[in-house]
């Protein structure tokens, strides 16, 4: 006979404000196999777990209900009270009277008491009937993949380079860098982007522990924690890396021309390209897209002999090279070269984009004048498209007057409704860094209200009021062009509770930031959900920042959410330390509350293999006849499998029939 | 001059304003888009749009029941086109000026309006007798100004509708 004890939580006031905590104890009392019912203001309070321990040690109870919270956050920790005080930590069960009693129903508090009296009856009848389970292990894969190369992906690769784990990190681009990359200087201590940034973008690719994917996608990832099996097309460059030596030779050569994606199209760059000056790897790659077979031949042919010289005739780019890197005969393949890595973790670290000026009609986007704050940050680069001098897109001439215009799709229902969180803090920096420069240039910033709310950013803040640095609480409702050049600002100042106008030469946009839609499909791929802004979801808002809901793959950065380069790498750093948890304890438990097929009974119908929704079973054939078998690193132990079999061969432990029966018998009593 | 807050002259302001049709009062987040291109604010009535809401969503009914900004609203709706909570503030200035209709606060620029619809079948009317002749016009344009038939049939027709309640004509 099972002895139970059932433990009722106050949970401060969120159980016991609506319920009748002691109705429900004395309810436990008098329920079937229980030997001993108390309450307690804290369950989860050493107290409270003590109250369990002694219980247990004293040989009152074998098997341990807790009334309380949620699973989600405090079965582990009863769990654990449990294994502690010698108890198999499988004979606990948790009866959630918050979530479902307290929560839900705080305006009927007698109809919650009701209620959890008997959610803890159905948690006593299958306590009463649980077995003792015991945790599985795997070995894992010590190795780890951060895909995306911006400053989250850099930090998360050489923080796990450094603790000693085979790192690949797999980017798109060419090179790595990422937006931060593109930046001019970095608030709140106006240090210059590149100065920071070039150093470990170098680290990285030297690393001995880290393997350098650019130009490469992830296309398909397949296993679990410990043991993922990834595939990464590398993208067809037209260029043999291993002889390029980033001269750009060839670049200077090529008459194709294509939208500088680096320079926020402020300029042109060639086909053949090298992303950006500091890239690492420095190495030229050919896009195929602005190719414009300039010496006449179809690319993925060979070339025509010359039949005076008798030596091939060959494109600019492949006679500029000096290392004859280029080949030009190649076939173009789409699919590029798939390799295949094994893992134990992964993180994604792939960023965001800025949303571009065409959204905002009102905002007179068709103006060469009106610029995104990105665009901006390229004209005021030193390797930008004007070497760094400030000169506005339309004449290139200095503008007199500029209008930095905030929240643009942020905090706006007709676009993203969330707060993108760096604009405020860079349109100061950026009003600071032109004021800097150019102090008779006027400058007017305009805001629902200021966000400066990081380490040293309110000092920034008030630092560039007193610069000069117009600063005008209304948002602004629109733009007028006034002749080609000029544009007339509508905007309102709330204080003096007046319109103004203001002519200004230059507007920038401060355009808020997004998931690119080319990472939607990665996170299919990486079995990852989105949240209500369409960032990558994370585990836990507060106690979960940088763990999904897929064990084993981890975020850091922008792509799950609006942030800065402090918090960015404050978070690639967070990532990186538990993705190496599982590589440094070498194995991952597997729950044993998962499905198991008694083959005895099982009759090969095959019916629960497209079922499982995680492709956990196959047939295998055991003897004359196929049979199911369960993979138990896959299985999650959703039951649906269980619920189907006709033979009744699937058992889930943890949630067996008996068990079950005895929950809906104690409910409908 | 302080505003005294009360729970019940918010409550009773949002409710009137939303029972006359501005349903989107509370969604304001008082960012000042909508005054930035009202034409009303520009041309000087500075209780539009984001303004008439702060102060109704303080309560202040019956102080600015006089008020005579709402009047200036052209009913452009650029407001509604700015607004990034979707508050339609048009329908919040609409809403106000129905309840101000409805008290017969009604502003002195917007009765004079209505007086010479009244007489003279024109809203604004001014006289370009002299001024069309010189270039060739007939003096009197072939409207209801300068018919009387017309105008009986505009009086009456205004006698009978609710407007003549105003008792204004
Ligand atoms: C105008 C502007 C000015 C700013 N100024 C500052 C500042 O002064 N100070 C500050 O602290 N912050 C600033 N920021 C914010 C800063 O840019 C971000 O905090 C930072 O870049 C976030 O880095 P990340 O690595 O998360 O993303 P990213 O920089 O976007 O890097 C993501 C990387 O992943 C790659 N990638 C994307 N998808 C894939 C894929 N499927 N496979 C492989 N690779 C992929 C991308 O190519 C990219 O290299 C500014 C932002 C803007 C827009
Ligand atoms: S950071 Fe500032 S400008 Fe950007 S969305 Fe937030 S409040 Fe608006
Ligand atoms: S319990 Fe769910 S996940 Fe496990 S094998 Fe059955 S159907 Fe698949
Ligand atoms: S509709 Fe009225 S309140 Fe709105 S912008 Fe136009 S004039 Fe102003
Ligand atoms: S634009 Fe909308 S949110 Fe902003 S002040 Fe006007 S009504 Fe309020």
């Amino acid at each position: 006979m099972a002895k139970v004890g059932v433990y009722v939580c106050h949970c401060g006031s969120n159980i016991a404000g609506v319920i009748d905590v002691e109705a429900v104890r004395a309810l436990a009392e008098t329920l079937p196999d229980v030997t001993s019912a108390q309450s307690d203001l804290f369950m989860c309070s050493n107290s409270g777990q003590e109250m369990i321990k002694q219980d247990i040690q004293d040989g009152k109870v074998d098997r341990v209900v807790v009334a309380a919270c949620t699973p989600r956050t405090h079965e582990p920790i009863f769990r654990n009270t449990c294994e502690a005080a010698g108890l198999n930590k499988y004979f606990f069960e948790m009866a959630n009277i918050r979530d479902q009693s307290s929560w839900v129903h705080q305006h009927d508090p007698f109809g919650a008491t009701e209620k959890a009296k008997l959610v803890v009856a159905s948690a006593v009848g299958k306590a009463a009937r649980l077995k003792p389970l015991e945790d599985k292990f795997v070995d894992v894969t010590k190795a780890a993949m951060v895909i995306g190369g911006g400053v989250a992906g850099i930090f998360s690769a050489l923080e796990l380079a450094n603790l000693g784990y085979k790192t690949y990190l797999v980017e798109k681009e060419p090179s790595i860098g990422g937006i931060m990359a593109m930046l001019d200087k970095t608030f709140p201590t106006n240090d210059c982007s590149a100065c920071i940034l070039t150093p470990l973008m170098v680290d990285v690719g030297n690393h001995p522990n880290i393997e350098l994917m650019t130009y490469s996608e992830v296309i398909d990832v397949d296993g679990y924690i410990g043991n993922f099996k990834v595939k990464v097309k590398k993208k067809q460059s037209y260029v043999d890396w291993n002889r390029c030596t980033g001269c750009a030779a060839c670049s200077e050569v090529c008459p194709g021309r294509t939208s500088d994606v680096f320079n926020q199209g402020m300029s042109q760059r060639s086909a053949t390209y090298i992303h950006f000056p500091q890239a690492v790897p420095k190495k030229a790659v050919i896009d195929m897209d602005a190719c414009i077979s300039c010496s006449g031949r179809r690319v993925g042919t060979a070339p025509t002999i010359d039949h005076k010289t008798g030596f091939p005739i060959l494109a600019p780019c492949e006679n500029a090279c000096p290392s004859g890197a280029i080949n030009l005969s190649i076939n173009y393949d789409p699919f590029g070269e798939v390799v295949e890595v094994a893992v134990g973790t992964i993180i994604a670290a792939t960023g965001y984009k800025v949303m571009e000026k065409d959204a905002f009609k009102e905002m007179a986007p068709s103006s060469p004048n009106v610029i995104t704050a990105l665009q901006l940050e390229r004209i005021i680069s030193a390797t930008g498209p004007t070497g760094g001098q400030l000169l506005r897109p339309s004449d290139n001439t200095r503008p007199k007057t500029i209008n930095f215009l905030s929240c643009m799709g942020s905090r706006d229902v007709r676009h993203h409704t969330y707060c993108s969180r760096i604009c405020c803090m860079y349109m100061v920096k950026q009003a600071r860094l032109i004021k800097e420069k150019y102090p008779d240039i006027n400058i007017f910033i305009h805001f629902i209200d200021v966000r400066t709310a990081g380490k040293g950013y309110d000092e920034y803040y008030t630092g560039a009021r007193r610069m000069g640095i117009h600063i005008l609480k209304g948002k602004v409702g629109g733009i007028q062009k006034v002749g080609d050049e000029t544009l007339r600002v509508l905007a309102y100042d709330m204080e003096s509770q007046e319109n103004i106008e203001i002519e200004s030469d230059l507007v920038v946009l401060a355009t808020a930031i997004e998931l690119p839609e080319s990472t939607k499909t990665l996170a299919q791929t990486l079995g990852l959900q989105f949240d209500g802004s369409g960032f990558f979801r994370e585990l836990h808002p507060k106690l979960g920042p940088v763990e999904t809901s897929t064990q084993g793959i981890f975020l850091a950065g922008c792509c799950q959410g609006p942030k800065d380069i402090p918090d960015t790498v404050s978070q690639a750093k967070a990532a990186a330390a538990a993705a190496a948890i599982p590589l440094a304890q070498g194995h991952v438990r597997i729950a044993p509350t998962i499905s198991e097929i008694h083959p005895e009974k099982c009759s090969g119908c095959g019916i629960c293999v497209p079922l499982c929704p995680y492709f956990a079973i196959t047939l295998k054939t055991w003897g004359d006849r196929p049979r199911a078998e369960i993979d138990i690193t896959q299985c999650k132990g959703c039951g649906v499998c269980t619920a189907t079999c006709p033979s009744g061969a699937i058992v889930l432990h943890g949630f067996e029939e008996e068990q079950i029966m005895a929950q809906i018998e104690a409910l409908t009593r | 001059m302080s505003i005294q807050l009360s729970k019940e002259k918010i409550d009773e302001a949002i409710l009137t304003i939303i029972a006359n049709g501005g349903e989107g009062i509370l969604q304001c987040v008082q960012c000042g888009a909508c005054s930035a291109v009202c034409p009303g604010v520009r041309a000087g009535f500075p209780v539009l749009c984001r303004l008439l809401i702060k102060k109704l969503q303080e309560g202040q009914l019956e102080e600015i029941i006089e008020e005579t900004s709402t009047w200036g609203c052209q009913a452009c709706n650029r407001c509604t086109e700015v607004c990034p909570q979707g508050v339609r503030p048009l329908e919040v200035v609409f809403a106000f000026r129905r309840y101000q209709a409805k008290e017969l606060a009604i502003s002195t620029s917007s009765t004079l309006v209505q007086m010479t619809l009244y007489e003279r079948g024109h809203a604004v009317f001014t006289d370009a007798q002299a001024l069309r002749e010189s270039v060739g016009l007939p003096g009197k344009a072939p409207t209801s100004a300068y018919d009387e038939k017309a105008q009986k049939e505009i009086q009456t027709l205004m006698d009978n509708s609710p407007m003549s309640e105003l008792g204004l004509f």
